[in-house]
């Protein structure tokens, strides 16, 4: 059985107060030495110690393998505020034992939007995956592992072998999610997240009310074991070694014990995501609605569930269209980080009370209503300098 | 329980929290006996009596303002007042088992009560001296709240912030401070569409501590964008005149509507057709207005030093000296619909998650613990 690896990395550009009276100052809308402050902080909690130990694993474990995707911001941010981070990446890389996801650039909802939007900026993250790293990747996933039919046919159309996707009931159905499928068109390869088990480590691991609680290699590994099928995905954030789970809870000792728990078990093997969409396909996969890995219900809910959410992707939509007429780079980069996923959720209100635990946690506002209000004054001043730039001074 | 004002005879909080948690306690099946200078045709409830000196009490110039003791008026008051104490220290009463105290007034009475009847003392803290004064307290009242927080076995806050002033300014004893927050009553009908436009609302005595001027001024700041838009100040109070000419040398005269003293109808009215409310508040011990405001379904803005903001999370909160915050508050709760209409949603659902029958049982289990210790102490 193959074990699929996989961490995403990523952090957007958080907005500063930007007021309504600010509209029109030429104040920017971004908080770069905030957000670069947030980065090292991670940096010295979680990337540094995690990208050590996994070099580690991958030296002293032959086969020992993992994947990784980074997103176009997360990467912007790391060579402002920690290019040793990207270092570190780049020796992983050089093992040939690490895979690349391909993703949109800004981790944004582009799929959403009408065309070529979507196309562009899964070209910009490859064109920066290249420049950074020399990688052309293989597979890609959508932001929050979004998937639908109508994403996998975009996949294959751009050349991708595999997609990556939750494996939910919903979609599956009572079909198990620990074996490749395929999509309804093009016959892109579908690899799906075990959430039960990636959510043991991602979610699970510090909880000391779960009956598992304390969670160890060899109990993890005997799990994995006592599961039947070709391929188990392990998908989950970076941050959940040394961030999300701080290092006091054992999260990086738990990471590093686990290869050589693994290894006891000649059926198992470490397998990148672009291995593991190899072999033999267990049948197809039809996601109409597009499917997600957050919150209980597994929709577009956590960007889009209120009227606040769909009314600023509306207008997000809408100055789009307005910026592509202009020729302002200043104006279509900020456009673009304003699409980023991250801002759409910080407006999340309604739901349980356990999703919105998770909310807060990743929300860099005291509101939702703060965090819309700041995102609409910023896109509308975002649409003036747009207008501004398509009408010349007289 | 030993009172001052009560509805409908108030000015404030106060007189709306002595009912509320009179007629609700009452409803708990406990008898309440409740304690006024003033004979006045009162709001009862079941269970509750009211009792007042016998002797014809006069009733102080510029009553019932009783949150700022008016020039001249001085004398009279504390004659008042000194009456009153003396009245209640010497009540016979049979059956008590506890004296409740609410601010200043009585305390002087109430801990002698409690002392003859030996029963304990609890006294409810709505504002101090100090905030209402912002710092310069007139010593006879703060002598009568320090008298009172000493004598308390336990003493209520209306706000975790109020709680931590008693605490650190006037020294009182942490341990025997609880906290018990105001509530509003669900009111009648649902949440009405609001036109576009429409009102922002103002709605509070005209003293410097609620903060008025900010409202002119931040109001002023945003004016011109919204040229559809009424700002309107509802309340009377000594900083009127002072603020109607502002409004003038703002330039935003034209547009600001005082209100002056408005009747609990008109309060209501008002309250439910406004488009955005405003709490600027330098001090708000706790801020009963902006929970109305929400239960209504007004999108609210409030200071964040304020008691509400400590209860209520679907609001706007800023610093009370941020005029530009204040003005860009309110300009996105106009210009946005879809904000408006959530955090009206949200707030109302948490505006009257508790009510006034929560408050009521959180009261009584403090009676509780003061009569556990009051026994064990002797």
């Amino acid at each position: 059985m193959k074990l699929a690896l996989y961490l995403h990395m990523h952090q957007p550009w958080r907005l500063a107060r930007f007021r309504y009276l600010d509209l029109g100052s030429g104040k920017p809308y971004f908080d770069i030495p905030r957000n670069l402050d947030i980065f090292r902080g991670i940096a010295e909690r979680c990337y540094r110690p995690t990208l050590d130990r996994l070099i580690e694993l991958l030296d002293r474990y032959p086969d020992f393998r993992f994947s990784l995707s980074l997103t176009g911001t997360f990467l912007e941010q790391a060579e402002m505020a920690a290019p040793d981070v990207l270092d570190r990446v780049r020796t992983a890389v050089k093992s040939e034992r690490v895979a690349l996801v391909a993703e949109t650039y800004y981790h944004s909802l582009a799929f959403l939007l009408p065309p070529p939007e979507l196309e562009e900026e899964v070209r910009l993250h490859l064109r920066k995956l290249r420049e950074v790293f020399g990688v052309l990747p293989k597979v890609m996933r959508m932001t929050e592992l979004v998937y639908s039919d109508a994403i996998a046919h975009f996949a294959g159309q751009l050349g991708f072998q595999g997609v990556l996707a939750e494996g939910w009931e919903g979609a599956l159905g009572n079909r198990s999610p620990n074996y490749l499928y395929e999509s309804r068109t093009r016959g892109v390869r579908v690899l799906l997240r075990n959430y039960r088990l990636s959510d043991d480590i991602a979610f699970r691991f510090s909880n000391r009310g779960w009956n598992e609680y304390p969670l160890t290699a060899e109990k993890y590994a005997h799990w994995l074991s006592q599961t039947p099928g070709d391929v188990v995905g392990l998908f989950m954030d970076f941050e959940t070694f040394g961030e999300h789970q701080p290092a006091s809870t054992g999260i990086l000792d738990f990471l590093s014990a686990l290869p050589p728990e693994i290894a006891k078990a000649p059926h198992f093997h470490w397998a990148t995501v672009e291995e593991a969409v190899q072999g033999p396909v267990a049948g197809g996969v039809s996601v109409e609605e597009p499917m997600s890995w957050a919150d209980e219900r597994r929709d577009l809910g956590a960007w889009l569930g209120n009227d606040m959410q769909r009314s600023a992707f509306e207008a997000a939509r809408k100055a789009g269209s307005l910026v592509r007429l202009g020729k302002d780079d200043a104006v279509w980069t900020d456009w673009r980080r304003l699409l980023t996923s991250d801002h759409f959720y910080y407006m999340y209100v309604e739901g349980q009370e356990s999703d919105a635990d998770v909310h807060r946690y990743f929300s860099s506002y005291t509101s939702p209503y703060d965090a819309y209000a700041n995102y609409m004054n910023a896109l509308n001043d975002l649409r003036r300098r747009a207008v501004r730039d398509l009408s010349p001074p007289t | 329980m030993v009172g001052w004002e009560f509805p409908p005879f108030h000015t404030g909080g106060l007189g709306v929290h002595s009912q509320e948690i009179s007629r609700e306690i009452a409803r708990l099946g406990h008898t309440v006996v409740f304690l006024t200078p003033f004979a006045l045709p009162y709001d009862g409830a079941p269970g509750v009596t009211f009792r007042s000196p016998d002797d014809d009490t006069p009733v102080p110039p510029g009553y019932p303002s009783t949150y700022r003791i008016e020039e001249g008026a001085r004398t009279g008051f504390l004659t008042v007042i000194e009456r009153y104490n003396h009245w209640v220290g010497q009540l016979r009463l049979a059956g008590v088992n506890v004296v409740h105290v609410h601010d200043w007034f009585g305390t002087e009475g109430a801990r002698d009560l409690a002392h003859r009847l030996n029963v304990p003392l609890v006294m409810t803290i709505h504002s101090t001296e100090l905030d209402r004064s912002l710092g310069h307290p007139y010593t006879a009242i703060y002598d009568r709240e320090k008298l009172g927080f000493e004598a308390a076995t336990r003493i209520i806050a209306v706000s975790r912030h109020l709680a931590d002033q008693v605490a650190q300014v006037y020294r009182a004893d942490r341990r025997k401070i609880r906290v018990v927050y105001n509530a509003v009553r669900p009111p009648d009908e649902g949440p009405i569409v609001r036109r576009e436009g429409g009102v922002v609302l103002f709605l509070g005595r005209l003293t410097a501590m609620k903060g008025p001027d900010t409202f002119l001024r931040a109001a002023a700041r945003i004016a011109p964008q919204f040229p559809d838009v009424r700002f309107a100040i509802a309340g009377e109070g000594p900083e009127y005149a002072h603020l109607v000419r502002l409004s003038v040398q703002l330039g935003i005269g034209d547009r600001v509507l005082f209100f002056g003293k408005i009747s609990d109808e008109e309060r209501s009215a008002i309250l439910r057709d406004a488009a955005v409310f405003v709490l600027p508040s330098v001090v708000e011990p706790f801020g009963i207005v902006a929970l109305e405001a929400m239960a209504a379904g007004v999108p609210t803005i409030v200071s964040k030093t304020s008691g509400v903001a400590e209860v209520i999370r679907s609001t706007f909160q800023v610093d009370f000296w941020d005029v530009d915050e204040f003005a860009s508050r309110m300009a996105e709760l106009l210009e946005y619909a879809p904000l408006r209409e959530e955090m009206s949603e949200h707030a109302q659902r948490e505006a009257t998650q508790e009510g006034w029958p929560d408050r009521a049982r959180q009261t009584v289990e403090v009676y509780r613990e003061a009569i556990r210790e009051y026994r064990e102490g002797r």
